[in-house]
């Protein structure tokens, strides 16, 4: 029972807020990448145009958009995938840590090895498990401490449990889902800054795919992570940032633009483009 | 285009204008059941309820399984949870209908003043007003109309204390002390509903502003709508 002479004090200090406990604002996070005024031709037809943005680090950034819109083309910019593509030219600046990666004496083989990059299909060698992890690592003359470099990349691609008794077998043998989660231990083997995943799990089943959004989660506080996804819902769990591509026609040709480009929160709720909002509500075509 | 998604999110909000009509009917028929010593027309009121929250679960039916299936992002978001809030608002002025149409029951035999039922007669009007304002505001997207609700309020407030000062002043006696009792809920009741009303005008600024805000803040009471 109470009395009237005790009194229960009221703690009027200030009082964290869960919105304070959370993580940073992407925006004030270290840029990785500088992009400016990029554009890709190919031949005469131009694939994008225009794009100005910035990619932070240790983010999820994802690039959303319909088919065609570029955002492939865009992601492959990034490790100079595209000097691979006959006919394709690069114009404008894009700077990675201040750098631009397509300026003269940038070795593209040093690019890709701090950018690694994942595929829509997992691309496992037909050998074994083991030797697709170990392959980077060898040619790069990382030889010392394989099998410790090797079981933690697995571990960081949640496969190790499932493959430490059989690393021997074929990669080959293992499921769609475990052979992409294999091709991102094989990625991040050579300790790469940043990791390109280009749809990884388009191909996969909802369970797989799961497993690739949470593995995602995981790598992020050590990598940055940029991911090209159809699936825009996949974006809203995923992404931190997201990048919305969309296709300008103007003189009978059709061209890739960066239409909007903000925080995932934002770009779901309340888009600032009517272009955006179509396509994210659904309304687009 | 997704056609059956879109069916859908219009007959939500088409439910939600069916069940506002219901509220305004209800409020009508408590306050003439106040007015009127009616008894017959609150058993109707109170029995009436179950249309109102018929609506309200059909619409909470109907959010969980969009959210369920469609996941609504952008606007169709604001709208789906704009609804919610708007649907729960409803079901509690309904629920102050009843409440009046129950008191107005319990009063005893006390005659009073045709002053006394002015008041309430314009609080009541005041809040139908409000209510359809807020629905209107709501089906037309209209944030100034929502944010004269706020104006309303006040009125409403005002009234609200003008029947209590009139309470003070009904005298001494048990019965008419027991009859004051029953009346300051009513008037509360319609000041309640007065605030339902403001609360459904904030949501629909959400739904075009996509900014949470409260267009009166109880520590800060100057503060108005912009």
């Amino acid at each position: 029972m109470m009395t009237d002479d005790v009194t229960i004090p009221i703690d009027v200090g200030p009082v964290e807020t869960a919105q304070e406990r959370r993580t940073p604002a992407p925006e004030q996070r270290e840029v990785v990448f500088d992009v400016q005024d990029l554009g890709v031709t190919y031949g005469s037809a131009t694939a994008i145009s225009g794009v100005n943005l910035a990619i932070y680090g240790n983010v999820i950034t994802a690039f959303i958009g319909p088919s065609g819109c570029g955002k492939s083309t865009f992601i492959r910019c990034l490790n100079r995938m595209n000097d691979l593509v006959a006919g394709a030219r690069v114009q404008g600046a894009l700077l990675y840590h201040g750098q631009n990666i397509y300026g003269d004496g940038v070795d593209p083989v040093e690019v890709r090895r701090r950018i690694g990059m994942v595929f829509q299909r997992p691309n496992p060698f037909p050998k074994s498990i083991y030797d697709n992890v170990a392959w980077g690592p060898r040619v790069l003359g990382m030889k010392k401490g394989l099998d410790e470099r090797v079981e933690k990349a697995l571990t960081r691609a949640a496969l190790w449990d499932e493959v430490k008794d059989r690393l021997k077998k074929s990669a080959l043998s293992l499921s769609g889902g475990q052979q992409q989660r294999l091709c991102i231990a094989r990625a991040i083997a050579i300790e790469p800054d940043v990791v390109l995943l280009d749809e990884p799990a388009s191909a996969l089943d909802p369970i797989a795919t799961a497993a690739i959004e949470e593995l995602m989660h995981d790598l992020k506080d050590q990598y940055t992570i940029v991911i090209v996804t159809h699936n825009m819902q996949q974006a809203a769990r995923v992404a931190d940032m997201t990048a919305f591509f969309s296709l300008q026609v103007g003189d009978g040709k059709r061209t890739g633009v960066l239409v909007e480009y903000d925080k995932t929160d934002k770009l779901f709720t309340n888009p600032a483009d009517k272009r955006t909002e179509d396509y994210v509500t659904g309304r687009f075509g | 285009m997704r056609t059956s998604f879109q069916d859908e999110l219009n007959l939500l909000e088409s439910t939600l204008h069916e069940e506002g009509a219901l509220v305004l009917r209800a409020l009508r028929g408590a306050i003439n059941a106040l007015e009127q010593r009616d008894h017959e027309l609150a058993d109707e009121v109170i029995a009436f309820d179950d249309d109102v929250d018929e609506r309200y679960i059909a619409i909470e039916e109907g959010i969980q399984s969009l959210l369920a299936r469609q996941t609504p992002v952008a606007s169709d978001l604001r709208l789906v949870l704009a609804i919610l809030h708007v649907n729960l608002h409803l079901e509690r002025m309904a629920d102050y209908c009843v409440t009046i149409a129950k008191l107005s029951k319990l009063v005893p035999d006390v005659e009073p003043s045709p002053r006394f039922l002015e008041g309430f007669e314009e609080m009541g009007a005041r809040c139908e007003e409000m209510i359809k304002i807020a629905l209107d505001s709501f089906a037309h997207r209209d944030l100034s109309a929502a944010e004269s609700l706020v104006t309303l309020d006040e009125l409403v407030d005002r009234a609200n204390r003008h029947v209590v000062e009139q309470i003070l002043e009904l005298g001494e006696a048990h019965k008419l002390r027991e009859y004051g009792l029953r009346m300051v809920l009513v008037s509360r009741s319609l000041e309640r509903i007065g605030d339902h009303a403001v609360d459904i005008g904030e949501q629909v600024s959400y739904l075009l502003t996509a900014e949470f805000r409260e267009f009166t803040d109880a520590t800060h009471p100057t503060s108005r709508a912009t």
